[in-house]
C-alpha cells in the first residue's frame, strides 16, 4: 500500500460500503449479472449519482468476492460476448439480511438525530 | 537436497505468478470490454468515436488504480496477514531485546541439549548398518540352559548352516578371544595384525562390495591354503594403497599369503556395540578352514551370522532353528543337551547395551525441554500480562479472537524458530565437545549431527512443538477478553487465570527437576558404587602392553617359555620395576576362557555336565605384578615348567563353590581325560574380571609353560614406580635389546583399563547431572518469575499493610509462604514421580537401590534450598516498598 493514496481511500470507504451492499441487493434482486449490467442498473436506481468512477463496481466486486459473499462465472453476454457473471452465495445472502438490519437501524437513527436537530433551534 | 528444494520452490512461486497473469488478463480484459459497451452507447447517443471514448474512461475512472487494487487483493489474505504477523513479532522481540534474550536462550538450550542427544541417538540407535537391505541380517546363537546366549561350535555351526532353509547364507567368524594374530614380515619394525578368521560365506552374508579383488571363494576355505583379504587400512597404511595388491603375496608370520580382496573404507563388523567400531576392526582376514575331518562340538567359539531368505520371518527362521536344534540335542546330548538356537537381528544384537541408557537420557533431555517450555510460557505469560491493554484495545478496534491467537501463535512460533536454530548450534557445539569423551560402544555416534536428516527434522518438530505449547499459554486466559465485559474487568479475569497456571507451570516444573535431580543423584551414587567396586587387584602403577612373538623364531612352548623368563628377569633387574609378570588374558580386557575340570575323586558327573571354570594362563611373578593378593598356599614360581610337578592356583569362588569349605591345596583336577592332573597349591583373591559390575567367577590359574596352547600374544603387567611414560619406553628398550622382532601394543596403564570399563555408566551419569543442573536452574528461574509476578502485581496490598504496622518479616514470610507452597506441591509431584522413574532405571543401577533414602531426601531439599533462595530475592523486595510510593502508583 502507497501511503499516498490512504487519504482518497478514507474518503470512499462510506462510499464503499453502501456500494457493496448495493450490489449484493442488486444480485440478489436479479440474479446473476455481468459488470456492466450492475453499472447500469445502479445508475437507474441511483439517478446518475453514480456517474463518476464506475470502476469502483468493480473493486466492490473483488472485495465481495473475497468475501465469498458473491461468485464469478463466465457465460455470454446479451449480445453474444464473453463476459463475468456475478451471483450472489449462500452467505451473501446472510450478509446482505444482516445489513440490511443494520442500515435500516442506524438509518432510523440518524434520521431521528437529524430531526431532532432541526426542530431545536 | 538444497537445489531441489529451491527448484521446488522456484516451480511454485512460477506456478503462482503464471496463475496471477493470467487472472490480470483476464481483468483487463473484463474491465476493456466494460469500457467499450460505455463508449458503444455515447456513440448510439450521436457522439463521435472519439469523444466517446473518452467519455467512457471518464466515467469508468482509473484503469491502472483498479488494477493495483485488484492485485493487493489477490495476495493470499493468510500469507498477508502472516507476514504482517512476522513483521510484528520481530519487532516485539527487537522491543523487548531482555525478553527475547531470557526466551530464546532457554529455547536454545533445551532443544539443543535434545538435538545432541537426539543425534547420538539417531547414529548409535536408528541408522541402519552399512550392508544392503541390513533387517535381513541375523546373528546365531547357542542358548544355554540359563537363557545366555554364547558363541557356537565349530560342528554346530556346520549342521545348522547345512540343515536350514530360512537363510540365504550362513557364515562363521572366530571370537575375538580366538581369533589369529599375525606378525607382518618384510618391514624394519614387527607390527602385529589382528586376524579375523571367516568362512567364505561370512562376506556374501553383509553383502560386501569388495574394494579390490573378490571374496575368499568355497575352495580356498579349507586348511592349507593360504590366502588373505586385506582392511582398508592396512591396504592404505602398511601396502601404500597399491592398486595392483591383489595377486601378490604379503607375509603373516613369516608365511607368504596371496591377497585376493580389499575391503571398502566403511566396512565394519562387530556383533556388540563396543566390537562396531572401527579401532576394534581386524585387519587381516582369512579363511576359517574348517577341517570337515576334525569339527569340534565342545568348543564354542564362532560368531555366526545369516542372512534370511527374503520373505522368510524371523519368526519361522526361529521355529526351523528350534527343529535343528532340538535334533542336534538329541543326536548329541553329551555336548547340546539344553542347548537351543537363538536368532536375534544384528542391529539388535549391536545395541542391545546402549538401547536402556540412551532411552534414559532421551527421557531425561526431554523433560529438561518440558521445563524450558514451563519457563519460556511463564515469559510469555508475564509479557501477556503487560500487553493485556493492547489486547483488549484490538478486540475493541474489531479484531477476531481469531486474529489474536494466530498473531500470538506467530510470534511463539517465531520466538522457538529462532530458538531451534540456536538449538542446533548448540547441539553442534556440544557433540563436537562430547565426540572424544565418547564411551567406545557409542562410539558410532561420534558423526556430528548435521547433516543427519532424522536429527533435522527432530529439530524442527520440537521447535515447531515448543512453539505451539508454550504460545498457548498465554491463549488460556485471552480468550475471556470479550465484548460482552469491560476492558478493565476482563484485564483481571485474564490475570487470574494466567496466575493459576503460571503457579500450576511453577510447580511442574519443580516437579520434573526433583525427578532428573533423583535419576542423576541414583546413576551418580550408582557409579560412585561402581567405582569403589574393589576389582580384586591393584590397580594404581601398572602398566600393560600385549606382545606379539613371530611364530617362526618361536615356534614351540620351549622357545616362548624361555622368552618370557628371560624377559620378566630383565625386568625385575631394571631399576623401578618392582614386579613384572606376564597373563594369557588381562582383568577388563575383553577377552575371556573358560574350561570344563574333574577333581580327583569325586564322582563322575552325568552326561552333559560339567564343572566350568575360568582359565587363566599366568606366569610367575602376575599375582604379586598386579597385586591379586594370595589367600592361601604360594602363587606360581619360575620352576613351574613344564617338566615339573603340574600345578593350578585357584580363585576364592572356585574353593567356595568347588569345595565347599574343606581345604583345596593339594587336591588335584584335570582339564580332561587326557589332561595330566594338577595339584591345587594356592588359592587368590576373586578378581571383576567382566566388568566392575559383573559376578565373580570361578577362576583357575595354570603357569604359561603348562596351560594347552602357549599363547605367542601374551599381556605383559609391569608394576612400576615410574610414571607411564618412561616405563614405556623403559619397556620398549627391554624388548629391542632382547629381539626387535617382537611387537608392542595395547599400552596402557591398568588404571586406563579401569576406567575404560565404566566409561559408558560414566558418560551417563555425567550427562544426567548436567541435564539435572540445567533443570534446577530452570527451575529456581521459573519460581522466581512467578514470586516476582506475585510481588509485583499485590505491591500496593503489602504497602498498605506495611503502613497498617506489618513487619518486615511478616511480609516477608507472606511471600516465602506462598513460595513454600508452590515449592511443596512440585516436591511432593516429583518425589511421586521419581519412584515411577526409579523403577524405570532400575536396570541402570548397579548396588544402589532404586527408592534410595539419601538421594531421595538430598534432591528434595537441593531444589527446596536453591528454589526458596531464588523466590527470597522478590520477597526481599515486597518488605522494602515504600508505602507511598506504591500507594501513589495508581
Amino acid at each position: 500500500m502507497s501511503k499516498g493514496r490512504v487519504d482518497d481511500r478514507r474518503k470512499s470507504e462510506v462510499l464503499q460500503g453502501t456500494l457493496d451492499l448495493m450490489i449484493l441487493k442488486t444480485l440478489q434482486a436479479i440474479g446473476p449479472l455481468h459488470g456492466f449490467g450492475i453499472a447500469r442498473r445502479l445508475e437507474q436506481l441511483s439517478e446518475e449519482v453514480l456517474r463518476l468512477n464506475e470502476g469502483t463496481v468493480y473493486t466492490s466486486l473483488l472485495r465481495l468476492q473475497q468475501k465469498r459473499w458473491i461468485v464469478a462465472e463466465w457465460g455470454a453476454s446479451e449480445n453474444n460476448r464473453k463476459a463475468k457473471f456475478y451471483s450472489i452465495t449462500r452467505s451473501g445472502l446472510k450478509q446482505l439480511a444482516r445489513e440490511t438490519d443494520d442500515w435500516e437501524r442506524i438509518s432510523g437513527v440518524i434520521g431521528r438525530v437529524l430531526r431532532l436537530a432541526a426542530e431545536k433551534p | 537436497m538444497i537445489a531441489r528444494l529451491r527448484r521446488l520452490w522456484a516451480r511454485i512461486r512460477g506456478t503462482v505468478r503464471h496463475e496471477d497473469a493470467e487472472r490480470a488478463l483476464e481483468f483487463r480484459d473484463e474491465i476493456e470490454e466494460h469500457v467499450q459497451l460505455l463508449a458503444e452507447r455515447y456513440r448510439r447517443e450521436g457522439m463521435p468515436a472519439e469523444d466517446a471514448q473518452r467519455a467512457a474512461r471518464r466515467q469508468f475512472g482509473s484503469t491502472a488504480l483498479l488494477e493495483e487494487d485488484r492485485r493487493d487483493m489477490q495476495l493470499l489474505p493468510a500469507v498477508e496477514s502472516l507476514r504482517a504477523d512476522l513483521v510484528y513479532a520481530l519487532r516485539m522481540l527487537r522491543k523487548n531485546p531482555g525478553f527475547a534474550a531470557a526466551a530464546i536462550g532457554t529455547l536454545a538450550l533445551g532443544i539443543g541439549a535434545n538435538t545432541a542427544i537426539f543425534s547420538v541417538c539417531s547414529a548409535v540407535l536408528f541408522k541402519p548398518l552399512p550392508y544392503p537391505e541390513p533387517d535381513r541380517i541375523v546373528t546365531l546363537w547357542e542358548r544355554q540352559a540359563d537363557g545366555t546366549l554364547g558363541e557356537v561350535a565349530p560342528a554346530n555351526f556346520v549342521d545348522w548352516r547345512d540343515s536350514s532353509k530360512s537363510f540365504s547364507g550362513m557364515g562363521a567368524m572366530r571370537a575375538a578371544s580366538f581369533a589369529s594374530s599375525f606378525i607382518l614380515g618384510g618391514r624394519s619394525e614387527a607390527s602385529r595384525l589382528t586376524g579375523g578368521d571367516v568362512s567364505s560365506d561370512f562376506f556374501s552374508v553383509l553383502g560386501v562390495r569388495f574394494l579390490l579383488g573378490r571374496n575368499f571363494l568355497p575352495e580356498e576355505d579349507r586348511p592349507g591354503v593360504q590366502v588373505a583379504i586385506l582392511s582398508y587400512a592396512t591396504w592404505r597404511d602398511r601396502f601404500g594403497a597399491d592398486r595392483d595388491i591383489t595377486g601378490k603375496a604379503i607375509t603373516l608370520d613369516d608365511t607368504p599369503y596371496t591377497v585376493v580382496g580389499v575391503l571398502p573404507a566403511g566396512f565394519r563388523f562387530g556383533s556388540a556395540a563396543a566390537e562396531f567400531q572401527p579401532r576394534s576392526q581386524p585387519d587381516v582376514w582369512i579363511p576359517l578352514a574348517l577341517d570337515p575331518q576334525h569339527l569340534q562340538r565342545n568348543a564354542h567359539m564362532f560368531r555366526v551370522i545369516a542372512r534370511l531368505v527374503p520373505g522368510v520371518t524371523l519368526a519361522r527362521a526361529q521355529a526351523e532353528l528350534g527343529l535343528i536344534g532340538g535334533n542336534l540335542a538329541r543326536t548329541y546330548p553329551d555336548q547340546n543337551r539344553d542347548r537351543s538356537i537363538a536368532a536375534v537381528p544384528l542391529a539388535e544384537r549391536i545395541t542391545s547395551n546402549v538401547r536402556g541408557p540412551l532411552w534414559m537420557l532421551l527421557g531425561a533431555v526431554g523433560l529438561v525441554l518440558l521445563i524450558a517450555c514451563a519457563n519460556v510460557a511463564n515469559l510469555l505469560l508475564s509479557r501477556a500480562a503487560a500487553r493485556q491493554t493492547e489486547m483488549a484495545v484490538r478486540v475493541a478496534l474489531g479484531a477476531s479472537h481469531r486474529r489474536l491467537a494466530q498473531q500470538l501463535l506467530t510470534e511463539s512460533l517465531l520466538l522457538a524458530g529462532i530458538g531451534g536454530t540456536a538449538g542446533l548450534l548448540v547441539a553442534l557445539a556440544v557433540t563436537a565437545a562430547l565426540a572424544p569423551h565418547l564411551p567406545p560402544d557409542l562410539s558410532r555416534a561420534a558423526a556430528s549431527p548435521v547433516g543427519d536428516v532424522r536429527v533435522l527434522a527432530f529439530t524442527a518438530v520440537i521447535s515447531l512443538a515448543t512453539g505451539i505449547f508454550f504460545g498457548l499459554a498465554p491463549l488460556v486466559g485471552a480468550k475471556r477478553i470479550s465484548s460482552g465485559e469491560s476492558l478493565k474487568h476482563s484485564v483481571r479475569v485474564a490475570g487470574a487465570t494466567h496466575s493459576r497456571l503460571r503457579n500450576a507451570l511453577a510447580v511442574a516444573q519443580i516437579a520434573i527437576a526433583i525427578v532428573l535431580l533423583i535419576g542423576a543423584g541414583l546413576m551418580a551414587k550408582s557409579l560412585w558404587a561402581l567405582l569403589n567396586v574393589s576389582p580384586g587387584f591393584r590397580a594404581d602403577n601398572i602398566l600393560t602392553a600385549r606382545l606379539s612373538l613371530p611364530p617362526l623364531r618361536y615356534p614351540d612352548n620351549k622357545k616362548i617359555v624361555a622368552f618370557e623368563r628371560e624377559l620378566l628377569d630383565t625386568l625385575d633387574r631394571r631399576p623401578g620395576v618392582q614386579s613384572a609378570g606376564l597373563a594369557t588374558y588381562l582383568p577388563l580386557g575383553g577377552l575371556d576362557n573358560d574350561s570344563s575340570f574333574l577333581i580327583e575323586g569325586r564322582p563322575p558327573l552325568p552326561v552333559g555336565m560339567y564343572n566350568p571354570a575360568e582359565y587363566r594362563p599366568a606366569s610367575a611373578g602376575y599375582f604379586e605384578a598386579i597385586g591379586i593378593p594370595v589367600r592361601r598356599g604360594r602363587s606360581f614360581k619360575p620352576g613351574d615348567t613344564a617338566d615339573a610337578p603340574w600345578v593350578t592356583v585357584i580363585n576364592e569362588s572356585m574353593a567356595r563353590e568347588y569345595w565347599k569349605g574343606q581345604d583345596p591345596i593339594g587336591s588335584r583336577l584335570q582339564l580332561g581325560p587326557k589332561d595330566p592332573w594338577r595339584t591345587v597349591i594356592g588359592v587368590v583373591g576373586d578378581v571383576h574380571f567382566d566388568g566392575l559390575d559383573g559376578a565373580t567367577k570361578p577362576e583357575m590359574y595354570l603357569p604359561m609353560d603348562q596351560s594347552f596352547n602357549t599363547e605367542s600374544g601374551p599381556t605383559i603387567v609391569v608394576r612400576t614406580a615410574l610414571d607411564p611414560g618412561s616405563a614405556t619406553r623403559e619397556l620398549r628398550a627391554t624388548l629391542t635389546a632382547m629381539d626387535r622382532t617382537i611387537a608392542v601394543d595395547r599400552i596402557q596403564t591398568m588404571e586406563q583399563v579401569v576406567s575404560g570399563s565404566v566409561a559408558q555408566p560414566r558418560f551417563r551419569t555425567v550427562i544426567l547431572a548436567a541435564f539435572s543442573l540445567l533443570a534446577l536452574v530452570m527451575a529456581s528461574i521459573g519460581i522466581y518469575g512467578v514470586m516476582n509476578y506475585l510481588v509485583v502485581q499485590r505491591m500496593r496490598e503489602f504497602a498498605i499493610r506495611m503502613s497498617m504496622g506489618a513487619t518486615r518479616a511478616e511480609v516477608l514470610r507472606l511471600v516465602l509462604s506462598r513460595a513454600a507452597a508452590l515449592i511443596g506441591a512440585g516436591t511432593f509431584l516429583g518425589l511421586v514421580g521419581s519412584v515411577g522413574l526409579a523403577r524405570v532405571i532400575m536396570g541402570l543401577l548397579f548396588a544402589t537401590a532404586p527408592l534410595d533414602p539419601l538421594t531421595f531426601a538430598a534432591a528434595p531439599l537441593l531444589l527446596a534450598a536453591v528454589a526458596l533462595a531464588a523466590s527470597y530475592l522478590p520477597a526481599s523486595r515486597a518488605t522494602r516498598v515504600d508505602p507511598m510510593v506504591a500507594l501513589r502508583c495508581e
